[in-house]
């Protein structure tokens, strides 16, 4: 497996504790990038800026990424645009809160 | 490459949770304490030391106390800005917590004293108006939010401005306006302070609650407009006899209520989260509560009906029905936002932790919600018919079922 799908597999372990989701299900995570040291960029966003969750989902984001065998140095790049929309989840996060 | 990381948890937690525990201290007592004086409520009586110091223990204690914890801890969210000073914050905390405390008690037992409680509470909330303008000034973009919470903390000075008048009034007279000034004091602390800042506040936290997108927010400013004009109108209708004045002023009052109903409506209607939580639905019937009672003022208004009891009462609905159950609501999600920030956001990605659901009892929330408005229902029904033993059951009820609230809320914090 390589390195990008590794890190995409642990994010799936970082659940929103408001939703109580876990992130990549919530479609919050637009892009995995992995440099040749090994060093992991994650561009990904939040359901709403100003999400009281910003700081411990992001803290969760580095520590489980950073967790994952070869990874070096954890990048998050937290952008806003462009904005989340509820098109982003997957079907089983819709199915979660009953949306759709 | 992380924008903005630190605004939400730099607030030290014990700072709005300070707040918050004494407020929950205070709505049990002034529970009790209106439950003790049941006869005085019966009777209509609300001028009266012991129900002056129920009341301002009710809502300086509990309500104003929880809405400044509440800001010290949603205002760096809502408006990516953090606190000025948290250490003034702390400063803030204990002046007005020995104020309150010595002002209610003083009203209760020794009213001819009670400015001297009002000094400190005075310091206290203008320490406190000082701390959030600082911090809510150097927010980037200003939004009608922002102009929602500058207008009700502007409302909460010119509330105290107005309730250091009535003190003094009552401790060296010669205020002729004394009346006047106290229809101002309730006017701009519940319709002002409260009700603007609960409006400004639940355009952040019902989209948030409800995950809800794609909304505009069109009638805010429409919203805002009217409600601080029918303010506006109101206190001058105290002040000028000019005829349809008071009128004007609850239709002002009823339309801006209602065009805040009209973006909360669409805010819920495009919600991605379909099944909401428990105590935010009682939040939401809390805004459903205020426009019945707005729509009523106009009613009793356009009919004719200036009995003072049945107004006293309607300000009640006004307190609890809206403004108090609003709070109930809301606290049961910022407590454990509050706690579970303090206790797991350190541990997420690391290890299994409880989602903010699984930190409260819902189920038990839902009880204790109907108990409330049962006790309220049962209250106003008992006191405006005088039934004094109705009366007495249903603020035992109330008494009983806020003492079961405040625990089920510190069960949290063992959680």
């Amino acid at each position: 497996m390589s390195l990008e799908k590794k890190v995409g597999a642990a994010l799936f372990e970082v659940i929103d504790p408001e939703l109580g989701i876990n992130i990549m299900d919530l479609g919050l995570v637009y892009g995995i990038g992995v440099y040749e040291d090994h060093d992991v960029i994650i561009r990904m966003t939040l359901t709403t800026p100003g999400c009281p969750m910003h700081d411990s989902i992001i803290n969760g984001v580095k520590y489980r990424v950073s967790q994952v065998a070869e990874v070096g140095e954890v990048i998050v790049d937290l952008v806003w645009e462009p904005q989340w929309n509820p098109g982003k989840m997957s079907d089983k996060a819709k199915e979660m809160l009953g949306f759709g | 490459m992380v924008s903005g990381t630190g605004l939400a948890s730099e607030t030290n937690i014990k700072l709005p949770l300070g707040f918050i525990l004494y407020g929950l201290l205070a709505l049990v007592t002034s529970q009790w304490i209106l439950f003790f004086n049941s006869d005085l409520l019966t009777a209509g009586q609300f001028r009266i030391p012991d129900i002056w110091m129920g009341a301002h223990f009710l809502l300086l204690g509990y309500a104003a106390m929880i809405a400044m914890g509440a800001m010290y801890q949603l205002v760096p969210v809502a408006f990516l800005t953090p606190i000025w000073s948290q250490k003034l914050g702390f400063v803030q905390l204990v002046v007005t917590i020995i104020g309150i405390t010595l002002f209610s008690v003083l009203l209760g037992t020794a009213s001819d004293y009670a400015i001297y409680g009002g000094i400190p509470v005075i310091l206290g909330i203008l320490l406190f108006i000082l701390q959030m303008w600082k911090t809510i000034l150097k927010q980037e973009n200003k939004t009608m939010i922002t102009c929602f919470v500058l207008a009700a903390i502007s409302s909460f000075f010119l509330t105290i401005a107005a309730g250091f008048l009535l003190a003094w009034s009552i401790a060296y007279g010669g205020i002729e306006e004394h009346q006047l000034i106290l229809f101002s004091h309730i006017a701009l602390g519940v319709a002002g302070w409260f009700s603007l800042l609960i409006f400004g506040f639940s355009y952040k936290l019902v989209p948030m609650f409800s995950l809800s997108h794609g909304y505009a927010m069109k009638w805010a400013k429409p919203a805002f407009i009217t409600y601080i004009s029918g303010l506006s109108v109101l206190i001058a209708s105290f002040w000028i006899s000019f005829p349809y004045l008071d009128t004007i002023a609850w239709i002002l009052l009823f339309s801006g209520f209602g065009f805040f109903v009209l973006d909360i409506q669409e805010i819920l209607a495009k919600r991605v989260k379909k099944k909401l939580d428990k105590p935010f639905i009682f939040s939401l019937i809390a805004i459903g509560n205020g426009l019945v009672i707005h729509f009523l003022a106009v009613l009793l208004n356009l009919i004719d009906i200036n009995n003072e009891n049945i107004w006293s009462w309607l300000v009640f609905l006004y307190i609890m029905g809206w403004i108090v159950f609003s709070i109930l609501g809301y606290l049961y999600k910022i407590v454990p936002f509050l706690w579970w920030t303090h206790k797991y956001s350190e541990r997420i990605g690391k290890e299994k932790v409880p989602t903010l659901k699984e930190m409260i009892n819902e189920r038990l929330s839902v009880i204790l919600f109907i108990g409330f408005s049962v006790s309220v229902i049962g209250l106003t029904a008992g006191a405006l018919w005088q039934i004094g033993s109705i009366v007495f059951i249903f603020q035992g009820l109330l008494a009983i079922t806020s003492l079961a609230y405040v625990l089920s809320i510190i069960m949290v914090l063992v959680k």
